[in-house]
């Protein structure tokens, strides 16, 4: 593994810090012929596609983010990702029957999926920083199960346990685990972000998030204390099972939309807060440091209008979308180094097998690196 | 040779991450080399069945890997395809141009529609046919029991409705039962006292039907208006309403999954909140056949094909009108239903089919 230490020595001639910025090259035109074929031949084959998709999606996006003069590669095959996939679905297939026909045993199966969940996402982050490689070197990922758990499960309890005001805490869990773990060409990476700079990004979106949940109380019931009889005229009335279920899928989607909004705005701006404290406290192999400074608001607005102009366009406007926000990611992450970034060794020789990325692919698991 | 072709980009030894500067060039004898691009030297040199050379995606750097596990790394994506013409796949090559920028893509934009449109409207209706035909008779066995068991547990107890009563109406229960395709014995029939859930009567996939004492109790003494109820329920177990619903709902989350690979976490979650609200709608026309169903039953079992609108006239009085068909109810307006299932058996007693007053 200590290969790399007297090229090291060589390349260190130049030991002036240098910011390098991360650019992604992509365009939108590039990628919406990419998107829109993907999406035709996923169709035509039942979905089978959808792993071929995958990787050339992947490789689209990491081949066109550019650190110094070389890009990112994607390296899973097709067929892992479609073996990954089948079992990830028939993973949640199962579990999702079994809760159904077996409703007795459904604290057995969901403590079960508790404690499979950390094995799965430890799996797949691994998958995921090995199939990924820049200057011909591989990443990889060293976090165990324990550490999935913490970050994972218990920093979800802590999270909604406390309503979002220890957030931070699962927030520098979830940070250190997943960016701290992994290692370049058998280096270590280390993530510690400081949690009173987690809590600094973390108080803006509580005040707001606190603020708007006080005000949409006061008006709802401001609301139903003018409009009281009438709403429940319109809900309340006809009786049976129907009418019940009417009236609150009426509530969750008319009266809670304001709050629905503010609680993604909110998540948004700390999501953008934690990755820039967290980001920039990431060193690879001790000496060569990241930096993230993303705008908050901006990252708000892009992610927003981007959902917006996805929704408008029924879907057409998805690849300009995806290739906006991955600029304004690359543009606002850097790398200061000290010496040469080519002096490192691949140290990879087994992948391992796909089925925990595609189960937080399709669960909707994502951590952007 | 006057004119060597090659391709200008980088080279990495094994498992390095240091490059150099190098080309790619053909070999007299046919072979595949490169060479240093400021000494010369050769630096590695393979036959072209040996190479890995990745698909062209875009304008992303491609990458051919030696036997030795050196790669040559360029930008020069047509170069490469030219000069390697016969090794790079041809899938690849009519892939790459299909995925280019050009006014053609609008027919493909087009074809994307009509089929998510033909897959949605006519693909998932024929797979959940299949699914409900393909369903061994143990798994509504094994849902209806689940849920019975989960029901008694949380809001149901026993009924106390007299037995005399109950009798009564599980014997006319059964003559309507005997009507059907599947036969009485497929059916049975539970009383319960409602608890929370109120005056109400819901099928069970498998054939059971339960019926709530407070909705007997609504009825007063008017049989014939609970077992219009009943045959209601019977066309939903005759029809797999729940079977379907099931599997209607896990093939549009899937097409969602599995289609939308990418249109963001955000769009996805629209869609399966906007599938909720349309299997709503799908849920409403359930209700709408098995209104029909319970009509033409009472009809053939020589009943008042009306009964089941008196039933909704009795809940209105009770409960008001509600929802006036917006789309989030599950179930039709009640004023509609009143309507439509008064019309239906004055139809079938038109037609003389079967004559009601018999």
């Amino acid at each position: 593994m200590n290969e790399t230490a007297p090229i090291r020595e060589h390349g260190d001639a130049d030991q002036a810090m240098r910011r390098e910025p991360f650019v992604f090259t992509g365009t939108a035109r590039e990628y919406f012929g990419i998107w829109l074929v993907n999406v035709l031949l996923t169709i035509l084959t039942l979905g089978i596609y959808s792993a071929w998709a995958k990787v050339r999606r992947m490789r689209f996006f990491h081949g066109s983010t550019r650190l110094g003069d070389a890009s990112f590669e994607y390296h899973a095959k097709p067929g892992q990702i479609l073996l990954g996939r089948i079992i990830a679905l028939a993973l949640i297939a199962a579990y999702n029957l079994a809760l159904y026909f077996a409703p007795g045993f459904s604290i057995v199966l969901v403590i079960g999926f508790f404690l499979a969940l950390p094995y799965l996402v430890m799996r797949g982050l691994r998958f995921r920083a090995r199939v990924t490689s820049y200057r011909n070197v591989r990443f990889d990922f060293e976090g165990g199960y324990w550490g999935a758990l913490l970050a994972y499960v218990a920093g979800g309890v802590l999270t909604w346990g406390t309503l979002g005001v220890l957030a931070p805490v699962a927030s520098r869990w979830i940070w250190s685990y997943t960016l701290g773990n992994l290692t370049y060409g058998g280096r270590p990476i280390d993530c510690d972000p400081r949690l009173e700079k987690l809590f600094g990004q973390w108080w803006l979106p509580a005040i707001l998030f606190g603020g708007g949940g006080v005000l949409f109380l006061a008006g709802s019931l401001a609301f139903g204390y003018l409009y009281g009889s009438q709403l429940s005229d319109l809900v309340g009335g006809g009786g049976g099972v129907g009418t019940l279920t009417a009236g609150v899928l009426a509530l969750i989607y008319v009266g809670f939309l304001p709050l629905i909004l503010l609680y993604v705005v909110v998540g948004l701006l700390y999501h953008a807060g934690s990755r820039n404290v967290a980001v920039s406290e990431t060193v690879i192999d001790g000496r060569h440091a990241l930096a993230s400074t993303l705008g908050r608001w901006r990252y708000v607005w892009i992610s927003l209008s981007n959902l917006v102009a996805t929704v408008l366009s029924l879907g057409l406007l998805r690849p300009w979308a995806a290739v906006r926000m991955a600029r304004y990611l690359a543009a606002c992450t850097a790398l200061d180094t000290v010496g040469a970034l080519d002096s490192y060794i691949d140290t990879i020789t087994d992948e391992g097998a796909a089925v925990g990325a595609e189960y937080m692919d399709v669960e909707g698991l994502d951590f952007g690196f | 040779m006057a004119f060597e072709p090659k391709v200008a980009g980088k080279w990495h030894a094994a498992r390095s991450g240091r490059d150099i500067a190098a080309e790619l060039f053909l070999t007299d004898d046919g072979d595949v080399a490169v060479r240093d691009a400021q000494t010369g030297a050769i630096l590695v040199r393979s036959a072209r069945s040996d190479l890995l050379i990745s698909r062209r995606v875009g304008s992303v750097p491609r990458r051919i890997g030696f036997s030795d596990d050196s790669v040559f790394v360029c930008r020069d994506n047509d170069g490469v395809d030219r000069l390697l013409a016969d090794v790079v796949g041809r899938g690849s090559r009519w892939l790459v141009e299909i995925e280019r920028f050009r006014p053609r893509l609008i027919v493909l934009v087009a074809a994307v529609v009509l089929l998510a449109v033909g897959v949605y409207r006519f693909a998932v209706p024929l797979l959940v046919e299949v699914a409900v035909l393909a369903t061994p008779e143990i798994v509504p066995e094994l849902m209806s029991k689940g849920a019975l068991a989960s029901l008694d547990e949380t809001a149901f107890s026993e009924s106390t409705l007299p037995e005399q009563r109950r009798a009564r109406i599980a014997t006319d229960f059964l003559e309507l039962a005997a009507l059907t395709p599947r036969g009485a014995s497929r059916f049975d029939l539970q009383f319960r006292s409602g608890g929370s859930i109120g005056p109400n009567a819901f099928a069970l996939p498998n054939g059971t039907i339960v019926v709530t004492d407070e909705l007997v109790d609504l009825a007063g003494s008017d049989d014939e208006l609970v077992l219009g109820v009943l045959g209601h329920e019977i066309g939903h177990v005759e029809h797999d309403h729940s079977l379907r619903q099931l599997y209607r709902a896990a093939g549009v989350v899937g097409l969602i999954m599995v289609i939308g690979g990418d249109v963001g976490s955000g769009v996805q979650d629209l869609l399966v909140q906007g599938s909720a609200l349309l299997a709503l709608s799908y849920s409403r026309r359930q209700e709408r056949d098995a209104d029909r169903y319970s009509v033409e039953i009472m009809a053939r079992a020589g009943r008042d094909p009306a009964a089941i609108a008196r039933f909704f006239e009795l809940m209105r009085a009770r409960f008001g009108d509600a929802g006036n068909g917006a789309i989030l109810t599950t179930h039709p307006a009640t004023g509609e239903r009143i309507e439509e299932t008064r019309r239906y058996a004055a139809e079938i007693a038109r037609s003389g089919g079967v004559d009601p007053s018999n």
